[in-house]
């Protein structure tokens, strides 16, 4: 074997920027990522034109599944025309023809940062979550070797202690953001950082998540139908942001995730954090008739 | 402005390869679509040089050999072309690498053929399926389910992929599957 059989022909140009190896790389750890739900996988993750911790492993994923006939979203906390989100969109369809979108339902691939779309995902839909942090442990082991043999041992007595610490001394638990649960009933997971509201939508869901985190080389995976539990204690039941009640100064919507947007007497309005859900509720309302999907919740309440 | 790139033959199998396989294995019981007949598209999509390849088929180990992987033994490999069809195939996956608690991605993936839709009835439940999904496989020896219940001790396992000509089938280690 010669490195000249090995070598592929010359290209000017990777299709979807990855070169192949890289790709069959990832291919080989979603395969394992998709076996064991929730279960951390390593892998090389490569340099990509963007700095580690900007969505480097979703992009990798992304580039690794895209083609022509693929219809990306990208959003950033909710948000479609975020400087991040419309860069990684413009870059991936540059790179591999694919078509872009803002559209929940239209997208096959849904690249996220911190955020799940509050129209439900049909099972033709991959969402791609990138992660900063993947392991859930960080907080209470800073060593990975032993955080490793932890979910190895699937000893997670340090993460409830945790969260009994927290209910003794704030009464709640005191976890925005990022609220460790339990995949396939044996791996803990952070769900990356998306809020307690988007948590119960991974439980038993219709589509594929795939979660990379590029810059700590981690990757796992939710695949549809999959239990994910979040921690808590029988006694206490797991509570999502109270923002069932609240209204979208913009849209006019209520029931859905907020962003807090401070006003300059000193209070607090609200728009919707999904902002391409919120600009098919402000056409409605001016007399356009988008196409709206199922969303998760309804009323504010989970459906 | 940059012209859009076009993905060259090679990429469009092994992209479409992979799309079956992953769909294949996020909804087990499910069959798809391969671009190519054969467990060759599968061996293009997945492997290099880092790769360690037992193949039981000359002809295909030719082409595992060029794409820069080593052929080993059985229990020494991460992925495994075989027929699983007689007893002597089900002491060789026996001693397959099935990962360990620490590292449960070492588990390999064996790539075996069989004719789907007929043959043993089996009942599959697990992560990617809603309720149970039934599906007949034929070409596999009746001993193999019961030796994949031992070596898939979860979330130690294997990954069995079934082609049949150019359709897949997929059980990852997740996956009960019941005789019926």
């Amino acid at each position: 074997m010669s490195l000249s059989e090995l070598t592929g022909r010359w290209k000017a140009f990777s299709y979807g920027f990855l070169d192949p190896s890289a790709k069959r790389e990832l291919r080989r750890k979603m395969i394992k990522a998709v076996a064991v739900p929730g279960c951390q996988m390593p892998y090389a993750s490569r340099e990509v034109p963007i700095a580690r911790g900007w969505g480097t492993g979703g992009l990798q994923v992304t580039l690794t599944l895209v083609k022509p006939a693929s219809v990306v979203k990208v959003i950033d906390q909710g948000a479609d025309d975020s400087v991040n989100a419309a860069s990684i969109r413009r870059f991936l369809s540059r790179v591999s023809g694919a078509s872009e979108t803002w559209d929940t339902l239209d997208a096959t691939l849904i690249q996220s940062r911190h955020r799940i779309p509050e129209e439900r995902l049909s099972r033709d839909q991959i969402l791609i979550l990138q992660v900063p942090n993947p392991e859930p442990l960080r907080g209470v082991e800073p060593n990975m070797s032993t955080a490793r043999q932890m979910h190895a041992d699937a000893d997670y007595g340090r993460m409830w202690l945790q969260l009994y610490e927290q209910m003794v001394r704030s009464g709640r638990v005191m976890l925005g953001a990022s609220y460790p649960a339990m995949v396939n009933g044996r791996h803990v997971m952070t769900p990356s950082p998306i809020p307690r509201w988007d948590v119960k939508k991974l439980h038993m869901a219709e589509h594929l998540t795939i979660l990379s985190a590029g810059r700590e080389k981690r990757i796992f995976a939710v695949p549809p139908h999959t239990r994910v539990e979040p921690l808590v204690f029988d006694d206490v039941p797991y509570k999502v942001e109270d923002h069932a009640n609240l209204t979208c100064a913009r849209s006019g919507v209520t029931g859905y995730f907020m962003n807090e947007i401070p006003q300059e007497d000193g209070s607090a309005g609200y728009e919707v954090s999904d902002s391409h859900f919120g600009i098919k509720a402000i056409d409605a309302r001016d007399g356009g008739t988008p196409t709206v999907g199922q969303t998760w919740y309804k009323n504010g309440e989970l459906a | 402005m940059l012209a859009t790139p076009l993905p060259d033959a090679e990429e469009i199998r092994d992209n479409a390869t992979f799309e079956a396989v992953l769909g294949a294995l996020s909804r087990p019981g499910t069959v798809r679509d391969l671009p190519d007949p054969g467990p060759l598209c599968i061996a293009l999509a997945l492997l290099d040089r880092e790769c360690k390849v037992h193949s039981q088929d000359e002809t295909l180990s030719a082409r595992i050999v060029a794409t820069g992987a080593a052929l080993v033994p059985a229990p020494e490999a991460d992925h495994v072309f075989m027929a699983a069809a007689s007893a002597e195939a089900l002491e060789v996956i026996a001693r397959l690498d099935t990962g360990s608690h620490l590292y449960p991605d070492d588990g390999a993936t064996l790539i075996v053929p069989a004719k789907i839709g007929e043959g043993q009835a089996l009942q599959l439940t697990g992560p990617g399926i809603k309720s149970v999904e039934r599906v007949c496989l034929d070409g596999i020896h009746p001993g193999f389910w019961a030796l994949r219940a031992r070596l898939c001790a979860y979330p130690r396992g294997i990954e069995v992929l079934i082609h049949d000509g150019a359709r897949l089938l997929a059980l990852p280690r997740s996956t009960t599957v019941t005789e019926v």
